[in-house]
């Protein structure tokens, strides 16, 4: 199955849907992997380094289309300037995985339809644990958190970090957050290492540790709603809510130079929530950056990739933070393609005659990322009930569970240890006791004999669970080899029989009996001896 | 000439008893083994002295002959198949015990031996014939020339019973018979004790080879004390009586160690039980997924480490990898990263397994813990290396009722930062549980050989 990665030939986009190291591992899939000359030259990954990792480096265009079994992209397919649509370049039933955004494209799925195209789209996969390796929503989120408060920073006229110096005491940067999902959360890590005073609001209050664990200050209304819409995104709140919200944004106005907004509500265009009278209320030289600017922004000013001025204020609405940061991004993003590849069932679960993939629609994530299969719209995905997030009390009850084990689980060894110690001493002395008591008044040699043997019995075995006891757990095998080694001592039984006829039964068979029992003499003391060479200290 | 030997007897039982005593500890071990050694050699010599032995020529030969074949296997046997030599070491002793029984029947003492004299015959044959078969079946299951799978015969414990009972009926009408003609009986008694030594450690599953092995071991003291009494030698009965007390408690000690109640291992057939309360209750499924690392990304984790603690487990022992952890743990520690290693009482097919085999790599052994003394110290640490154990690591183990390994102590490595495992694949352990450590979020899975794995992260860190 031949990859195929183009250039990104959008204006803004530097990012490429590939890295050295991922072609190594697309590789390792199974897939062969060719790259359009050029490629990764603005995410500073040169050609010679693909043709390195084992790419195949092209340099006409139409004939990587034409030959690719899977197309890898960024950005969604769209027309190339002096080449055709990326689409009209590609073979009838090929297949397409990039962000696609199918509830804006209608364009472009007719157009992936018409030629029986298969389509996953990144931006699709849902938001379940088990999907999170290949979620490039949040991989460039996290991109465009950190960056938005460097972008901040690059037009805010004063530090982040607040300064005692000989001229002077210069505040710290006040930031706020608005939205801590993972670009919110991003942001705030960036602005307290630049060393400004964070915080954050969110409507859900699942995410107030999140923020605490950045070194933030979580904002909190009054009115106690929950914002959790599911899939880590926020819903739509009550209008009492709202109201409220707005007072404490108008207070925070007065109060932030910094802030970065970021909510997002799916398939919905940006909640308006920094509006312009609270513009007006900031200082002059804030900055406003509004990664909702795509969506129509998050504040009512904003225009995507302009730099507004407002009464002294900046609003920012870039669009492709994330390919600023073209480096990490394609790696990041390439590695997502690796992982959502590797779930697929890599190159090999592939249908010989289509040269495509078998997508198995019973993976949640497979399903809910397919877009087209075979020119067919499938999307959305039938919505699977969502499944309980893992809530801290979880983790209390293991913890519980664990606590409560150790209570009525074994005591701990020593305890039992010395329980046994005073049980075998009793046994020990009831044995000999009752040996006593048999005995006391038997005149028969046999059964004083036998008295006398009793005795011998008991006090060596109290010998050996006295002894035993002490020995380290580290040294049970030698232990267990050197005692073996004793039990040989069996032996001398054998030699004790070894009388009369050297031919008779009885000789033989004892014989035998010294013979195996030197065996395990010689074996057993060699052994151990090895073993105990090697323990140093 | 009685009173020389009895002296000697007694100071060969004090020495052994001193040997024992010296393994109590690492720098007195060796010293111990010594003992041992000096004790054998006295009460071998004091006999042969004595003048009470015949045949002088022969026996001394088959003396040679025995320690060098002993010798030479000792000086072979890979440090991996310790468990296989001992339990073949084991089922020498058994069977020596068996031909001494039998060679005191055929030639009793004073030309007549007597009801005592038989049963103590009886008693020493019977033992001696478990201990033989038992132990040739747990070799063979501990080489992996068996199936380390429970066979589960149907009534097994009804099974267990009448053999015994019959064992034991038997001795009434060999202990009755004049002169040698009990040997049928004798014979008969022999062959049902064989098989009963061979479906008594059949019927136990692999995992539970570390008590199979320690609960052998004790039955070969005892046979030891049986021919004891029946010769009348009281070295015999000391000796026994040590090694059958010191395989009793490290049984007792593995049995705690997983959890599993003693009684049932003597009488076979445990580690196949469902637990209770598992009838209505499903095993839980455990949730989630596994991520998969690589070398490389270890070996940047392990580059930012401080706290490391390495667990191996007996896929260590089964790829030879103990010389390619030393190296990791040299480099580590060279790094100034406290790199240690966490041992569970079960760890390997033998107690005490994982300590001889990093002792072989010469892993200095201060740096080797037990889990009662490391395992709070999991919350602090930053990587924890899994090498080829499974079921010791499972926190299903504390949590989950329905588990066969409920309430088992294990390591409680999930507590650290980062948890690596590295295996082969992702089947079960040898509990056949799954084991919910893998799903966690702090876990990557490392598939891979030990050995080559543990070779490959060393290069990637040097």
């Amino acid at each position: 199955m031949l990859i195929a990665i183009p250039l990104e030939s959008h204006p803004a986009e530097r990012r490429v849907a590939a890295s050295p190291d991922s072609v190594k591992k697309l590789i390792k899939l199974g897939f062969s992997v060719s790259i359009e000359s050029g490629a990764g030259v603005q995410a500073c990954y040169t050609d010679a380094a693909f043709a390195a990792a084992g790419a195949t480096i092209v340099a006409d265009p139409r004939q990587l289309y034409a030959a690719a079994d899977l197309l890898l992209k960024v950005r969604p397919p769209h027309d190339r300037p002096q080449l055709e649509h990326e689409v009209d370049m590609l073979r009838a039933g090929a297949t397409v995985i990039s962000f696609l955004w199918p509830a804006r494209s209608h364009e472009l799925i007719d157009r992936m339809k018409a030629k029986q195209i298969t389509a996953l789209a990144m931006d699709q996969v849902p938001r379940i644990s088990r999907a999170q390796k290949l979620d490039a929503l949040s991989s460039m989120a996290n991109i465009a958190g950190y960056r938005a408060v460097i972008l901040a920073a690059e037009h805010f006229g004063s530090f982040f970090c607040g300064q005692m110096t000989a001229a002077g005491k210069v505040a710290p940067a006040k930031v706020l957050v608005i939205g801590a999902g993972v670009a919110g959360l991003a942001a705030l890590g960036a602005a307290k290492g630049l060393g400004a005073v964070a915080r954050a609001f969110d409507t859900r209050p699942a995410v107030r540790d999140q923020v605490k664990s950045m070194g933030a200050e979580f904002l909190e209304v009054t009115i106690e709603e929950d914002g959790e819409g599911g899939g880590g995104y926020a819903k739509e709140m009550s209008p009492a809510f709202i109201a409220a919200e707005m007072e404490l944004f108008r207070k925070q106005a007065k109060e932030v130079d910094i802030v970065i907004t970021t909510a997002l509500i799916p398939g919905k265009p940006a909640p308006k929530l920094w509006l312009k009278d609270m513009v007006e209320l900031m200082k002059p030289g804030s900055v406003i950056v509004d990664l909702a600017a795509e969506t129509g922004g998050n504040c009512d000013l904003t225009l995507a990739d302009q730099v507004v001025i407002h009464q002294g204020v900046a609003i920012l609405g870039p669009t492709d933070l994330p390919s600023q940061l073209a480096t990490t991004a394609s790696q990041l993003y390439a590695q997502n393609l690796v992982h959502l590849l590797t779930d697929i069932g890599g190159a090999k679960v592939q249908d010989p005659e289509q040269k495509d993939f078998v997508l198995n629609m019973e993976d949640e994530v497979v399903r809910g990322c397919t877009v087209l299969h075979r020119g067919q719209l499938i999307w959305p995905a039938p919505i699977k009930p969502q499944p309980a997030a893992p809530k801290p009390p979880a983790a209390a009850q293991s913890t519980a569970a664990s606590v409560s084990s150790h209570g009525r689980g074994a005591p701990p060894p020593k305890a039992s240890g010395s329980a046994s110690k005073a049980l075998a001493t009793w046994l020990s002395v009831a044995v000999l006791v009752a040996a006593y008591l048999l005995f006391k008044d038997s005149t028969d040699s046999g059964a004083q004999l036998f008295a006398q043997q009793m005795t011998v019995f008991a006090l060596s075995c109290f010998v050996g669970f006295q002894v035993i006891w002490s020995v380290a757990p580290a040294l049970h095998t030698p232990l267990m080899s050197v005692t073996n080694a004793i039990s040989g001592i069996i032996v001398v039984g054998g030699i004790l029989h070894l009388k009369g006829d050297l031919t008779s039964p009885a000789a033989l068979l004892a014989l035998a009996a010294v013979l195996f029992a030197t065996i395990n003499i010689g074996g057993g003391f060699l052994v151990t001896r090895r073993m105990l060479r090697m323990f140093r200290k | 000439m009685e009173t020389f030997l009895n002296l000697a007897w007694v100071v060969a039982g004090i020495l052994f008893i001193s040997s024992l005593r010296g393994l109590a500890n690492q720098e007195t071990a060796r010293r111990g083994n010594g003992y041992g050694v000096t004790g054998m050699i006295l009460a071998i010599a004091a006999i042969l002295l004595s003048g009470t032995a015949q045949h002088l020529g022969p026996l001394v030969g088959t003396l040679l002959v025995g320690a060098l074949i002993g010798g030479t296997m000792a000086q072979r046997v890979a440090m991996t198949s310790m468990p296989e030599m001992v339990a073949i070491l084991h089922s020498f002793v058994g069977l020596a015990a068996v031909l001494v029984g039998y060679a005191a029947y055929l030639d009793p003492p004073n030309g007549h031996g007597g009801i005592a004299y038989n049963i103590e015959i009886w008693l020493d044959v019977l033992i001696g014939a478990i201990t033989f078969t038992g132990s040739i079946v747990a070799f063979l299951k501990l080489k992996g020339s068996l199936s380390g799978k429970p066979l589960l015969l149907p009534g097994r414990h009804a099974l267990n019973l009448v053999v015994i009972l019959v064992s034991l009926g038997l001795v009434v009408p060999f202990a009755g018979a004049e002169g040698s003609l009990g040997i049928p009986w004798l014979m008969i008694m022999t062959v049902l004790a064989g098989l009963q030594g061979v479906h008594l450690v059949a019927a136990i599953g692999g995992a539970d080879m570390p008590v199979v092995v320690s609960m052998l071991n004790s039955y070969s003291g005892w046979t030891a004390s049986a021919a004891g009494f029946m010769l009348g030698n009281n070295l015999l009965i000391i000796t026994g009586a040590l090694v059958g007390s010191s395989g009793a408690i490290l049984s007792y000690i593995m049995c705690k160690a997983m959890n599993r109640s003693l009684v049932s291992v003597i009488f076979g057939g445990f580690g196949a039980d469902p637990a209770p309360g598992s009838a209505s209750a499903a095993p839980q499924q455990p949730q989630g997924e596994v991520v998969a690392t690589d070398i490389a990304e270890l070996a940047d984790e392990l580059r930012d480490a401080k706290e490391v603690i390495i667990v191996p487990g007996y896929g260590m022992a089964v790829a030879r990898a103990q010389h390619a952890v030393r190296q990791l743990t040299d480099l580590l520690r060279s790094k100034g990263c406290n790199t240690r290693f966490a041992i569970h009482p079960v760890a390997g097919r033998l107690p005490g397994h994982m300590n001889v085999l990093l002792a072989e790599a010469s892993v200095p052994y201060d740096i080797v813990l037990e889990m009662d003394e490391i395992n709070q110290d999991f919350a602090k640490t930053d990587v924890v290396l899994i090498i080829g154990a499974n079921d010791i690591v499972n926190p299903g183990a504390q949590t989950d009722a329905s588990s066969p390994i409920y309430g088992m102590p294990v390591l409680e490595v999930w507590k650290s930062k980062r948890t690596v495992v590295l295996k082969r694949s992702r089947s079960s352990g040898y509990a056949g549980v799954d084991n919910p450590l893998f799903y966690l979020e702090n876990n990557r899975m490392l598939f891979a050989d030990a050995r080559e794995g543990m070779e490959k992260l060393v290069a990637a860190l040097q």
